[in-house]
């Protein structure tokens, strides 16, 4: 046991990625479990998150020792069947947000994996590339901007907003020069009142909303308030395990996928919310770690792109619940309740975990 | 390379902005979300104001609480608003812009429950119940509402309940009422509101987000507020109410002794349980809140001539054999003044033209008197001032400033001068008990829960007016004549003496043969006046109006058979005075 212990430490100490987003896993189920107000049965979010878990635990264990470099080959492929899964969503769809395929007895979002398969192509493309050359932006521009343009009209903000971090983050590291950045945001200035005439009614009221919530406090504001009010009345030692009023009686929607953090805030207060913004970071940095230990551009870029996913993620979903940003439906990884997500995010690691492995090695 | 480097800041510099959010959030306005976190689960539902039972004077019940089901909804757990529309206007016959409107306004504080239709029927609520699923934020609610016994009968004395408005809500806010509150909105209802009205009751519940009630947190009763006893007798009411049918018009009855009012009514009328069917169907058109007892002002007409009477005998213009020729038509000037009867009364004394209600007799003496001194005699019989009785809204109609006046038109009551029904009633009243101007009112006592007599209204003598003795008996005797032979002899009861006077009067546009207006006033008995009673007819002839007033006389002292309760009870009210 003792040794189990210091295994375990050890571990921790040595910052192995995998094990780090096992202890976040480990946080999320803790929160799901209380999400679920404690009742187990089969159709539980706790119980099908703790399904998705084993799901990937096996992909994990399948691909524990798998050579990131060999995705390189496969990344444009993999980029085609998502852009052409983005299509079919499109048109096959069903509901307002249109973003979940049916196989047979589980759904999975296109949306969610074509994060990681935008890294894989961007990255793929950009290695051995020099970005300052206007044709090679251009084509990275193009490989993000066609499935940016499919999520943007499924319509999933979150996820498109992603995208353009995912894009900025691996061009920064391939040595985007100022000016060519300067002019991408110039460009973008510009094109953004398009963007707004295309943009659906709700998601220009989330945008309005956000800059005066008590505007209406039932309408579009709801979730915003709501969302204060859970974290606020969480105090400095929060309501306790199990205890929240807010979340419990369903006065914040989706507490369990992209609300997930106001539950912390509520049952564990702010001691609770700052230990778990620093695990969380633990993480993170783990992978700047990796990022710079790279040995191949492929692998560095790679790295980026995910990191800039999960802190983007981390930084958006936070904002969001305390107000800081617009409400746009993101989760937050590892903790939010959502099969998609969970996969998307250990398969993810499984490729940090590779490229720390490779980079080593040598 | 060192970019890395930049984006780890950018993180770090994010995560220092979230958790002193955070810190904002949960240790600086903590005291404020901690709050509303309790009042987002924590209901308050308010079961209804109880108010105290309305009682006659032999303690039959006219108005008092009954329980009842509202439909609610909390603005806060509304959901598909539209769909919610559509069912609840078909299950409850609800206008949808009504509903609309209803559901969709911002209101202050959106946990509280807003009424969208009071007393539900059984019907109603048992498809509300099956549909509640599809309807999020919507309740029925226990509650109570107000019974009148005797509804539409007694609906201008009681008044009716309604809900506060603004303005009276900006003047009774120190008094602990609310928005939604319902209080009186006319009558007694409305001059004892703060009486009848009790301390609300409510329940405190625990809610989840669909506003579903997870347990009960607490109850408090509430406390009905205090009983009211009246003046008016229930029977004497209800007769009133019969035999002015569906004339429209008013009937008041007083106590001349002391000025309690015995029975108060007003037609067209209207049902105090369901006032908004008055307000949807246009009926309002007709004016079926309008209380004509106090609120309705008309030319006094040939019963001003009392005025007339006194004031001639009083300052000896005429003495009581003193004769003057009436040949149906004077000439004054430039115009001609007429009396009623074409052909003319021939030559008459004061013992006559009263009862034949001469018009060239009383213009004659009246223009002897003169305008100032009739005035001073209205005056000191209170004609146009407020009577005071304990009802809202009376109003004092005109006695016309001497200049204004012509003393031709006012001795028989016509032109500027207008008088309320009660002040006829008042003015009867101090004919029969010799000088006494007594304060009408409705109000006996009010009574706490416990026992305790909280207010009392004791007969209020006003003042005394001097009436020369001879002159009274000689007007006395003119009105006996009016019932015995004169122009109001449909109000003769057999084996009874009735004192009374007609008058009737035209309305403003004299040259469009309107309908006119037909009013008695008349005390009872002659010797020993016991009631006094004035029937006002707003499309009728004074003739119409003393056969009312006598029918009511005639049941109220001789009661035909001994039938039923009712009847038992008149013959006890009898014994009583």
């Amino acid at each position: 046991m003792k040794q189990k212990l210091k295994y375990f430490m050890s571990r921790f100490k040595e910052r192995d990625i995998i094990f780090i987003s096992y202890i976040l896993i480990f946080f999320g189920l803790i929160i799901l479990f209380s999400a679920s107000k404690g009742v187990i049965t089969k159709e539980s979010f706790f119980i099908k998150q703790i399904l998705w878990v084993l799901i990937g635990t096996i992909f994990v264990y399948i691909f524990r020792n798998g050579d990131y470099r060999s995705l390189e080959k496969w990344s444009y492929l993999f980029y085609f069947i998502t852009i052409f899964l983005l299509i079919i969503v499109l048109f096959k769809g069903e509901g307002r947000a249109s973003r979940w395929i049916g196989l047979g007895w589980f759904y999975f979002q296109p949306s969610e994996f074509a994060k990681l398969v935008i890294i894989l192509a961007l990255s793929s493309f950009l290695s051995n590339k020099n970005i300052r050359r206007f044709p090679i932006l251009f084509i990275s521009l193009i490989i993000v901007g066609i499935p940016f343009l499919l999520v943007f009209k499924q319509p999933n903000l979150g996820t498109a907003i992603i995208f353009i971090f995912i894009f900025l983050g691996i061009s920064y590291i391939a040595g985007i020069t100022r000016a060519q950045l300067i002019s991408l945001f110039l460009f973008a200035i510009f094109v953004s009142p398009l963007i707004w005439t295309v943009m659906k009614d709700y998601q220009k009221e989330r945008i309005l909303v956000f800059l005066n919530p008590m505007r209406d406090p039932l309408g579009k504001g709801y979730n915003i308030l709501q969302s204060k009010i859970t974290i606020g009345s969480g105090g400095l030692i929060g309501k306790g395990f199990m205890k929240g009023t807010q979340t419990k009686l369903a006065f914040l929607p989706e507490y369990h996928t992209d609300f997930i953090f106001c539950l912390i805030a509520e049952e564990f207060g702010f001691i609770g919310v700052v230990i778990f913004i620093l695990l969380y970071f633990y993480f993170l940095d783990k992978i700047l770690e990796i990022i710079s230990i790279s040995k191949t551009e492929f692998g560095k870029y790679v790295a980026c792109g995910i990191f800039v996913m999960f802190a983007g993620h981390f930084l958006i979903n936070l904002g969001m619940t305390l107000g800081i940003f617009p409400i746009v439906g993101i989760p937050l990884p590892f903790i939010s309740y959502g099969g998609s997500s969970l996969i998307v995010s250990l398969l993810c690691v499984i490729i940090l975990s590779s490229i720390e492995k490779y980079s080593t090695l040598f | 390379m060192g970019r890395e480097i930049f984006l780890r800041k950018f993180v770090i510099f994010f995560i220092y902005v979230i958790i002193l959010r955070c810190f904002y959030l949960q240790i600086i306005k903590y005291p404020y979300y901690y709050q509303l976190s309790i009042k987002n689960c924590i209901r308050t539902i308010e079961t209804g104001i109880p108010r105290g039972i309305i009682y006659d004077r032999n303690g039959r019940v006219l108005a008092k609480d009954a329980p009842s089901a509202n439909l609610v909804f909390v603005p806060y757990d509304l959901k598909n608003i539209e769909k919610v529309v559509e069912i609840l206007s078909s299950i409850c016959d609800l206008d949808k812009e009504y509903l609309i409107k209803k559901l969709t306004k911002k209101y202050i504080n959106p946990f509280d429950r807003i009424i969208l239709k009071r007393d539900l029927s059984s019907k109603e609520i048992s498809l509300i119940e099956e549909n509640l699923n599809d309807l999020p934020g919507v309740f029925v609610q226990e509650s109570i509402k107000r019974v009148y016994l005797f509804g539409e009968k007694t609906a201008h004395l009681l008044g009716y309940l309604g809900e506060i408005t603004q303005s009276q809500l900006e003047k009774l806010k120190d008094k602990g009422y609310q928005m939604g509150d319902f209080i009186g909105q006319d009558g007694i209802e409305k001059q004892y509101d703060e009486y009848l009205r009790g301390i609300p009751g409510g329940i405190q519940v625990e809610v989840d987000a669909l506003g579903h009630q997870r347990r009960i947190l607490g109850k408090k009763e509430g406390i009905p507020g205090n009983d009211i006893f009246l003046t008016i007798d229930a029977t004497i009411q209800e007769i009133a109410y019969e035999e002015l049918g569906d004339r429209k018009g008013c009937v008041a009855i007083m106590d001349p002794r002391n000025g309690e009012v015995l029975a108060l009514v007003s037609n067209p009328s209207f049902d105090p349980e369901n006032i908004v069917l008055y307000l949807k169907e246009k009926k309002h058109l007709e004016k079926p809140f309008f209380n004509r007892v106090i609120k309705g002002a008309y030319p006094p007409g040939s019963i001003f001539k009392i005025i007339t009477e006194i004031a001639a005998l009083e300052t000896g213009v005429i003495k009581e054999y003193d004769r003057i020729e009436c040949t149906g038509a004077m000439e004054i000037g430039d115009r001609i003044f007429h009396c009623w009867k074409e052909e003319g009364h021939g030559w008459v004394d004061i013992n006559f033209a009263l009862p034949f209600s001469c018009n060239i007799f009383f213009g004659t003496i009246g223009v002897k008197v003169g305008v100032s001194k009739l005035i001073e005699y209205a005056k000191k019989f209170e004609l146009g001032k407020p009577t005071g009785i304990d009802l809202p809204g009376e109003v004092s109609g005109v006695i016309p400033e001497p200049t204004k006046a012509d003393p031709l038109n006012l001795s028989i009551g016509q032109g500027p001068i207008t008088t309320t029904p009660i002040q006829l009633l008042s003015l009867i009243s101090i004919i029969a008990n010799g000088g006494n101007i007594w304060q009408p009112f409705i109000l006996k006592k009010i009574i706490s829960a416990k026992g305790e007599v909280l207010k009392e209204l004791l007969p209020n003598l006003k003042k005394t007016v001097y009436i020369d003795e001879e002159a009274l008996e000689i007007l006395r005797k003119g009105l006996k004549n009016v019932v015995e032979f004169g122009t109001g002899t449909r109000a003769k009861v057999e084996g009874f003496e009735i004192a009374g006077k007609t008058g009737t009067a035209q309305r403003a546009a004299t040259q469009l043969e309107l309908p006119t207006y037909g009013a008695f006033v008349c005390y009872a008995p002659f010797d020993r006046p016991k009631i006094a009673v004035v029937v006002f007819l707003d499309y009728g002839s004074s003739p119409q109006a003393a056969e009312i007033a006598g029918r009511i006389l005639k049941r109220i002292f001789i009661p035909e058979k001994i039938e039923d309760e009712n009847e038992t009870e008149t013959e006890i009210f009898y014994e009583q005075i």
